[in-house]
């Protein structure tokens, strides 16, 4: 499991992540195990803070290494979403499949151009931007597995990891 | 940021807006090809050309055998006078629709009336078909605006609700939204549309690879005629220089009448590029000029040629364009460009994205009004510089 971030490429391990929990199995956090919750951290459903034996002494350098690890799940990048603006040839394709932008610009749904600043993808300068990434479906809380910006870039600019 | 028209390509997007300062532009909606026209254009000057329209005047007055010649780029209400100028002056109005492909697509739209609106494809084509058409590396926004991704009337879910067939000789970027990609044999699309119609028609049983089409590929896009209400054919010049362009324009043609046949509703759109091709194709039409002036060029027939709009030097194939360096050139359109270096007067014009006036004709034949804005000033426009010429030209003649 991993995602991607920003101008990186993080790849988040539940195996990693699990090696710096206490692995103690304590049931005092809501997933019950560590795997569980090393999973839950993968997907940015849970925080480092939310198990209560990292917070006690002794494990003071592997939370801070776990919140280090997470951080970018915390930031309007977590979606996943790669747009490669060499290849993009501002066809208007992504905006007007976005379920998000129909619903934000309705005239999209009919093929028009964004022009409001509501929207997920906008055409500017001739290339699509992505100017409200926080509001793409695949950001939590929603967290749905929406791909449809990607399956019809016909130019392959656009990439979900 | 204000609302304007491009001109980019022959889809003359109407939903974009721009905003110019100094020679940056920035847009909204403008595709690529779109905003670096823009880009481009921004930067033409059209100053005073009282001296040059004088000389122009003088060489087309004197001229024993006049060519004017273009007209792709110039808005409709330029070549109207363009035509008033050619009677005026005896001349041969002519462009490069006549050469062979534009040609035979023109043909084909308006001899059987298979073409349709855009917005009306948008609402209700449920099969779409691009054959020997490549919208993604052409007309970028045509699948997003009209023909694949946008809900209508009778298409609730957009693409989810249409059925997309993509059939060319190379796979292309285009085929990535389709569900039927056909690649075929160069040169065969005729002989596909006669295997397709059969299958209609139940005379044939397609088994094992056709023209290269494996056959269970091959049902399958015969299905989905036969299960659509309402399917648009975009054909694009591939299907031409792929050979036998008759035969292929006619196979089209036939399709669409056994499909109409069976009660279904079915059209044919060429994918033009050029933004005013239609334009002149419709001022062909009515003016029934002659398509004969390629070879009458070649041949030596013009000793002048006025050019409007296009870079003929730069797109016409080798013996037209050894048969122009040989006559005396005018030049009326945007600065740059062979022909514009080449021709013995030129005179500039602004860009109609930039003049914001006029209309063009969308290649689905619907006018297009162009909307005025700040970048717009009182420079000239084809049109102007035509009306000018030929009011010059007029009393040089009395």
């Amino acid at each position: 499991m991993f995602s991607y971030y920003g101008d990186k490429t993080v790849k988040l391990n539940p195996m990693e992540l699990y090696n710096l929990l206490p692995k103690t199995n304590c049931r005092l956090c809501e997933p019950k195990t560590c795997m569980a919750f090393a999973t839950k951290l993968t997907l940015g459903d849970i925080s480092p803070d939310d198990c209560p034996p990292l917070l006690e002494a002794g494990f003071e350098k592997n939370l801070e290494k776990l919140r280090e690890m997470v951080a970018p799940m915390l930031t309007a990048e977590a979606t996943g979403i790669k747009l490669n603006e060499d290849k993009c040839t501002g066809c208007n394709n992504c905006v007007v499949v976005c379920p998000v932008d129909v619903a934000a610009e309705p005239p999209t749904s009919e093929g028009r151009a964004a022009m409001s600043k509501d929207t997920v993808f906008r055409v500017e300068n001739g290339i699509s931007k992505i100017i409200n990434l926080e509001k793409c479906r695949r950001f939590p809380p929603d967290r749905l597995n929406c791909r449809v910006c990607e399956q019809y870039c016909c130019t392959d600019a656009i990439e979900i990891w | 940021m204000e609302d304007i028209v491009c001109n980019g390509c022959s889809l003359l997007c109407d939903d974009v807006s721009a905003e110019v300062s100094g020679n940056t532009v920035k847009s909204l909606g403008l595709c690529k090809l779109g905003h670096t026209h823009l880009e481009t254009v921004i930067t033409h000057k059209a100053g005073s050309n009282d001296k040059n329209l004088e000389k122009a005047a003088d060489l087309l007055a004197d001229a024993k055998s006049l060519l004017l010649y273009g007209w792709t780029h110039a808005s409709n209400e330029a070549i109207k006078v363009g035509l008033d100028l050619a009677s005026t002056l005896k001349g041969h109005f002519a462009s490069s629709v006549e050469m062979g492909s534009m040609k035979a697509m023109s043909h084909s739209i308006h001899s059987k009336g298979l073409g349709i609106d855009l917005d009306y494809v948008r609402n209700n084509g449920d099969f779409i078909i691009y054959w020997g058409a490549d919208p993604s590396e052409s007309l970028h926004r045509h699948p997003s605006r009209f023909a694949v991704l946008p809900r209508g009337e009778k298409i609730p879910e957009g693409i989810e609700s249409r059925t997309i067939g993509v059939v060319d000789v190379r796979s292309t970027e285009t085929m990535k939204m389709a569900n039927h990609r056909l690649i075929l044999h160069p040169g065969s699309d005729a002989e596909l549309l006669d295997i397709i119609k059969s299958e209609l028609e139940g005379k044939s049983s397609i088994k094992g690879t056709v023209l290269g089409i494996p056959g269970s590929e091959l049902v399958g896009f015969v299905r989905g005629f036969q299960k659509s209400d309402c399917i648009v054919i975009f054909y694009g010049s591939g299907m031409i220089n792929s050979g036998n362009q008759d035969a292929n324009l006619t196979g089209i043609e036939n399709l669409v009448e056994i499909l109409r046949s069976t009660g279904k509703e079915a059209y044919a759109l060429p994918m033009f590029v050029q933004p005013n091709t239609m334009g002149v194709i419709n001022a062909s039409i009515k003016g029934k000029h002659e398509a004969k002036s390629l070879q009458q060029l070649i041949s030596g027939e013009f000793d002048t040629v006025l050019v409007v709009g296009d870079d003929v030097l730069a797109n016409l194939p080798g013996p037209a364009v050894k048969a122009l360096s040989k006559i005396k050139i005018v030049y009326v359109g945007s600065p740059g460009g062979l022909t514009d270096k080449r021709a013995i007067v030129s005179i500039h014009t602004l860009d109609t994205i930039i003049a914001g006036s006029g209309t063009m004709k969308r290649v689905d034949m619907k006018d297009i009004l162009f909307k005025r804005w700040s970048a717009s000033n009182d420079g000239n426009t084809i049109s102007d510089v035509l009306l000018k010429l030929k009011e010059l030209v007029s009393k040089k003649k009395t």
